[in-house]
């Protein structure tokens, strides 16, 4: 089977953003909470290469993908003091016991 | 190159400020220094007029040579009508929480953080109404976003607030995710990200931007509070210090608001009506809003529901304009924006000073409940004053600013002369009065009934938080007599939303 790059990387595209949603659905773990995260983002900064690719705009695209994963990275750190606060407050990670606020 | 050096420092200035003002309060705080602490606060103030000053000039600049222009590399960044009225309001905004704060936040520990955080918001939420480019756009709301996630879990020592933390950053996060899809998508058909050409290149026939519009939407909704997606809103509000509160809700989620605008007004060609999306939005925010807010027993949750269905009256006001190109509704939405910003900050201040003076002065970290107004207006007359005049208004009682933006969006929705519009115009009319079963049990509470125990054994409110009560008051009443004064601001952001949405 000889499949074409840009279907390719559509195809991965397409997983990690499935992958990431189903994993924040499913989990409880906050830690895999902000992994999942980071899977649907790594989509979208592929997204913006393969758009570029198809543009003719690599440049562009590049400069747009970095400054997403930089952006990206500091919520993942934010994410995860809050998480290393909740364990330290609760002694446990997981979301389902973060559960104080009703309506 | 005058006009773009003012207009360069007039966005770099918050965030050169926000550091020295955080180094400047870390190192005097660990020693106790008393001197430095009140020099962090001061420092902040000063830095917020300056930016005023800056805000000025700039605008006398445009008006001298019809609007300034500013390209830093390939992204644009155009200072217009839009971007004029969310300045205004965040940095007037922005100036009355800093000095609410300086009370509020004074037993706190990591004081300097809070203002060095509250200077990048609002640094950010400058940037994002004078952004031109859809992923420059992007970047200014992540900024936001960021600065946002950390003040509402300010009180990282309290698990609600944490609990509110997580909630929104998740929910947060998969909305910038999906604009970020949105983005790429019209990356990919297109080759560049900037709204005018993106306007020039979309065609009617284009299905992937209606895909990367709802793309769009959905994922600025979560900032904007949209219904199905409105869930992290009342946990933020109402656990953030109350002068965040007041800034989440009286221009954070109306800075998503314009961002999504900002968006959406570059698919002008393409044809699908995104109006009536808004106006669909509208209704379900404006019943759902009140629905949830009648049965809240704690102040500042009631407060954020409401915040859903004033959204709901902007998205009304902002749907008649891009569906019927009535420009009174677009105008009567920012209208609507200005004058919510005012009255919900003047609201979560004036609850965030009676939460302060019954528990927060007395390291109780608990919430201010209906029950604790009781008799309020007794011991705290001005902080009750202005509570019952921020709530009557939002409810839309005739001589405060409310009724007069609400009169206006609804007014549009009748000239669009189209039989369902008048349905949305009375059922958003009898919503108006739905809202007050709860706003004016509020002022009956604090007015009529017996001081609670909460009440009397409360500590004296400092005198300087009083002033930005007052002082917001004082402008919501004189916007609601003379609407005309903010015409101007209104007007140009009305114009310049529907001339990017048609031309």
């Amino acid at each position: 089977m000889n499949l074409p790059i840009p279907l390719v990387v559509l195809i991965t595209i397409l997983c990690l953003a499935g992958i990431g949603l189903y994993c924040l659905l499913i989990t409880r773990n906050l830690i895999k909470v902000v992994i999942a995260l980071q899977l649907i983002v790594k989509g979208a900064v592929l997204a913006f290469i393969l758009a570029g690719n198809m543009t003719g705009q690599l440049n562009l695209a590049q400069s747009m993908a970095l400054t997403v994963i930089v952006a990206d990275t500091i919520v993942a750190v934010v994410g995860l003091a809050l998480a290393v606060q909740i364990r330290l407050k609760t002694g446990s990670l997981d979301i389902k016991s973060l559960s104080s606020l009703k309506r | 190159m005058t006009s773009n050096f003012l207009f360069s420092s007039l966005l770099l200035l918050p965030f050169l400020a926000a550091p020295i003002v955080y180094m400047l309060g870390r190192s005097t705080a660990r020693n106790g220094n008393v001197l430095g602490i009140s020099l962090t606060r001061a420092l902040t103030v000063f830095f917020l007029l300056v930016e005023g000053c800056l805000l000025y000039l700039v605008v006398k600049q445009a008006l001298s040579s019809g609007g300034t222009y500013l390209l830093i590399g390939d992204e644009p960044l155009v200072f217009d009508g839009i971007g004029l009225i969310l300045a205004c309001v965040v940095l007037f905004l922005g100036l009355m929480v800093t000095l609410f704060s300086i009370d509020y936040m004074s037993n706190e520990k990591g004081e300097e953080k809070f203002y060095a955080l509250l200077l990048a918001t609002i640094g950010s939420i400058i940037g994002l109404g004078m952004s031109y480019d859809l992923f420059n756009l992007w970047l200014w709301f992540e900024a936001m976003a960021i600065s946002t996630y950390l003040l509402v879990a300010f009180y990282n020592d309290e698990p609600p607030s944490l609990e509110a933390g997580v909630k929104y950053l998740v929910q947060s996060a998969v909305g910038s995710a999906l604009v970020m899809f949105g983005i790429a998508m019209m990356f990919s058909q297109t080759g560049s990200t900037t709204l005018t050409d993106l306007w020039q290149m979309t065609s009617s026939e284009a299905p992937l931007a209606k895909i990367a519009g709802v793309l769009l939407i959905v994922g600025f909704g979560v900032k904007t509070a949209l219904v199905p997606l409105h869930t992290w809103l009342p946990d933020a509000h109402s656990q953030a210090p109350s002068g965040i509160s007041a800034m989440l809700s009286g221009v954070v989620i109306e800075a998503g608001l314009v961002a999504m605008l900002r968006a959406i007004s570059m698919f002008g060609k393409v044809d699908f009506n995104w109006g009536a999306i808004l106006i669909g939005f509208g209704c379900l925010n404006i019943l759902v809003g009140n629905l949830m807010a009648l049965r809240q027993t704690q102040v500042k949750r009631l407060l954020a529901y409401s915040s859903l269905a004033h959204v709901g009256y902007m998205l009304l006001g902002f749907g008649f304009g891009m569906a019927f190109g009535r420009f009174e509704g677009a105008a009567g939405g920012f209208f609507h924006l200005l004058t919510h910003s005012m009255m919900k900050g003047l609201a979560f201040l004036a609850a965030g000073s009676l939460l302060f003076t019954l528990h927060l002065s007395k390291q109780e970290h608990v919430p201010l409940t209906l029950d604790d107004l009781n008799g309020a207006s007794r011991k705290y007359p001005v902080a009750a004053f202005a509570l019952g005049l921020a709530v009557l208004g939002l409810g839309g009682i005739p001589p405060m600013a409310g009724f007069m933006s609400k009169w206006q969006v609804l007014v549009a929705g009748v000239k669009a002369e189209n039989t369902l519009m008048l349905i949305v115009v009375i059922f958003a009319a009898l919503n108006s009065i739905l809202s007050l079963g709860y706003y004016a049990p509020l002022v009956n509470r604090m007015y009529r009934h017996e001081p609670s125990t909460a009440v009397e054994q409360g500590n004296k409110m400092p005198g300087l938080m009083i002033i930005p009560l007052v002082i917001l008051s004082i402008a919501i009443v004189v916007i609601g007599i003379w609407p005309s004064s903010v015409q101007f601001l209104t007007e140009q952001a009305g114009l310049s939303l529907l001339y990017t949405f048609f031309y």
